[in-house]
């Protein structure tokens, strides 16, 4: 059964160069790219006006945001190697120097932040996973080593127990939080990982990138679930729905695609832009009716929503 | 000041020799040192060794090689102000060219003895002068001239249908050449006449170059008759003004001037080459006015022309950045204006933060082995471009 997803608009050329990553909070979308500001859109509003833009942010551009589940902290990671914190009061961002502070000096790549903003991971060019406790100075209470191949993705599962990270030899980690440890090694891909992302329950692990497929593995005990072929580019990115019933790709050749978990098949393609799409991610549902947003080489931030009736 | 540190470090990690700069920031250093002593205690001087002359060389019984005897080296020592007008010339001449030498080497330009004379020939009089300044700095340093990033002579190749006029002398009608021939000199007041074609091809790499000009496909090509030209990497001074005497003549052209395009690997030393024809270099500031050529678009290769076709040409066309292609990057980002966020070409600043994100680099090689190989791929992007 197919879905259909309407387009619902979209912030044309929003930022000046590639968007490369995108941060969904309850009411807003904070999006960066490769010139120097953050852009805070409003998704309340049906035109999604720009409520804030923070200037000089990063100067040589920004590859990565993310931000715990209230909304109240952002964390971006520059092309300058800088990480730094932003913290959200009203719908009003500003940058947390304290955290920025703590952060110096932290290595990362990729990052992800706890659903409740306490813990930052990240892992380095050179495929190595930190931990940072925020609430505790900056601390770095995880430094797991891997077999050294660019760390190019990562995710915290929702219920904190779990780190994974996808690796450019094609190599995917899981870490239990707690221990430290591996719990079981995964087969990984051949190619390239560019996207790993937890359910939200935390039981399945997606993980996708230049071999084209997305892989399914069962996070209780390491197996691989389904392989979801269909793709004919490489994957970017990943994000699930709130249930879990949907998980959203983004591809390099401008498609997006909705999977259905139910039956393990895509149930909608979406192709606006035949530029590379570095993120599309769900948005908070209005009612009962999902959307979506995606940004990339195009400049721009399209948002789409469920057809209903 | 935090930034002319890392470049240094990342010149030297380039597997130079770092004796070189480690002379020229002694050389610097002691001078500095001797300006903030009183004028009689000061001791501001360049000591030179300088190569045996004919007599002194011995034929190596171990080698069976020509070779200074060891005895007959000399040492010169050229103070400020000195005893003559002529030494304290000198002494100026030693010190520009070290500091010439010092920009080449932190950028990783070339540089060729004629460039150096060439950027201020009224003050060095005479080439040979330059030349023997060059020759024996390397000699006190102990290391090979290649080592202070100069060069032998004109090192540019251009092939296709050219006309280099002096005073209504035709002195190069370039349409008898068959492949290639090393780039001319212009002269003030030549003419560069290339009304009979219809694009000029600016070629980052040799091999490359040659494999096209051995096809003739200057000839060939479906945009029409065309230039073709290398600097063989970073060009000099020769291939720019060369190319800027071909860009000036087009400005007096009515209709359907021809079009310049640059085809370097998508790599960061491929993105800096294309800036230093479209823009300049960063070592010689004040030359850049007149070498620029704003004209110039960017044909190839990005990155993404070769991710589009992965399947056709195997996932093995595509490389890994190494750190040092990273870093290299990221200097670039952070101080060239050419790659600033307000800057004129958001494109190539675009292109450079997808070789981090994806941390991919290609090179024009690759091309060979696409569909019509690598003539077919420019038939196609010139018409795309055009």
């Amino acid at each position: 059964m197919s879905k259909q997803y309407l387009s619902r608009g979209s912030v044309d050329n929003a930022h000046i160069v590639d968007i490369f990553s995108l941060a969904i909070t309850d009411k807003q979308i904070l999006s960066t790219s490769g010139a120097s500001s953050i852009k805070v859109h409003s998704t309340t509003d049906a035109d999604f006006p720009l409520v804030q833009s923070i200037d000089g942010a990063h100067t040589i551009g920004c590859h990565h945001i993310v931000t715990n589940g209230n909304g109240s902290r952002a964390i971006t990671a520059g092309f300058d190697g800088e990480i730094k914190a932003w913290s959200c009061q009203d719908g009003h961002w500003a940058a947390d120097t304290k955290v920025t502070a703590d952060l110096n000096g932290a290595d990362a790549w990729a990052i992800a932040l706890s659903e409740d903003g306490q813990y930052l991971a990240g892992v380095t060019q050179a495929g190595r996973i930190n931990v940072w406790d925020l609430a505790a100075d900056g601390t770095r209470i995880r430094d797991h080593e891997t077999k050294g191949s660019f760390g190019t993705c990562i995710d915290l599962s929702a219920d904190g127990r779990l780190i994974a990270s996808g690796h450019e030899d094609g190599a995917v980690y899981i870490f239990t939080t707690e221990t430290g440890r591996m719990p079981f090694s995964l087969s990984g891909l051949v190619n390239p990982v560019r996207a790993v992302a937890f359910s939200p329950k935390s039981k399945i692990l997606a993980a996708a990138g230049d071999s084209k497929v997305i892989v399914l593995y069962d996070t209780s005990s390491g197996e691989q679930i389904a392989n979801l072929a269909g793709h004919s580019a490489w994957i970017l990115s990943l994000s699930w729905s709130d249930t879990g019933e949907y998980l959203l790709s983004s591809s390099f050749d401008g498609k997006v695609k909705v999977w259905s978990m139910e039956t393990k098949t895509c149930v909608a393609t979406h192709s606006e832009t035949d530029k590379a799409v570095w993120n599309a991610k769900w948005l908070p549902k209005v009612g009962k009716t999902e959307g979506f947003a995606t940004a990339g080489a195009n400049r721009s931030i399209a948002f789409y929503r469920e057809a209903t009736g | 000041m935090a930034e002319p540190s890392t470049i240094q470090t990342l010149e030297i990690d380039d597997g130079r020799d770092p004796s070189v700069q480690e002379f020229i920031n002694n050389m610097l250093a002691s001078l500095i040192h001797g300006l903030s002593q009183s004028p009689t205690e000061a001791n501001l001087s360049i000591t030179l060794k300088r190569r045996a002359g004919p007599i002194a060389c011995i034929l190596n019984p171990i080698t069976a090689a020509l070779e200074a005897s060891p005895r007959a080296e000399t040492y010169r020592r050229y103070s400020w102000p000195g005893k003559t007008a002529h030494e304290a010339w000198k002494f100026t001449a030693i010190l520009r060219i070290l500091a010439i030498l010092d920009q080449a080497i932190r950028t990783g330009q070339l540089i060729s003895k004629r460039d150096i004379y060439y950027i201020d020939p009224d003050f060095f009089r005479l080439q040979s002068i330059v030349d023997r300044i060059v020759d024996d700095l390397a000699y006190t340093i102990g290391v090979n001239r290649t080592a202070l990033n100069v060069e032998a002579a004109a090192k540019g190749l251009v092939t296709g249908d050219f006309r280099l006029i002096h005073d209504s002398h035709v002195l190069i009608d370039a349409q008898s050449v068959i492949e290639d021939s090393l780039i001319p000199r212009i002269e003030d007041g030549d003419k560069i006449d290339i009304s009979r074609v219809r694009w000029v091809l600016v070629i980052e790499k040799e091999a490359v170059f040659h494999r096209l000009a051995r096809i003739s496909y200057h000839t060939r090509a479906l945009a029409g008759e065309g230039i073709m030209v290398t600097g063989k990497g970073y060009p000099d001074f020769m291939t720019r003004t060369f190319l800027r005497a071909m860009s000036d003549s087009v400005s007096s052209q009515s209709r359907h001037p021809p079009r310049f395009y640059a085809l370097t690997d998508g790599d960061p030393h491929g993105m800096a080459i294309m800036s230093t024809y479209k823009y300049g270099s960063a070592a010689h500031l004040h030359q850049n006015a007149r070498l620029s050529i704003p004209r110039l678009h960017w044909l190839g290769l990005r990155v993404t022309d070769i991710i589009a076709v992965p399947d056709v040409l195997g996932d093995t066309a595509l490389l890994s950045l190494t750190t040092r292609d990273r870093k290299k990057i990221m200097a670039m980002l952070r101080n060239s204006p050419v790659w600033a966020i307000n800057g004129p070409e958001p494109e190539w600043r675009a292109e450079l933060q997808r070789m981090l994100v994806l941390n991919l680099k290609a090179e024009i090689e690759i091309l060979y082995g696409c569909q019509g190989g690598l003539e077919g791929w420019i038939n196609r992007r010139m018409f795309r471009q055009e």
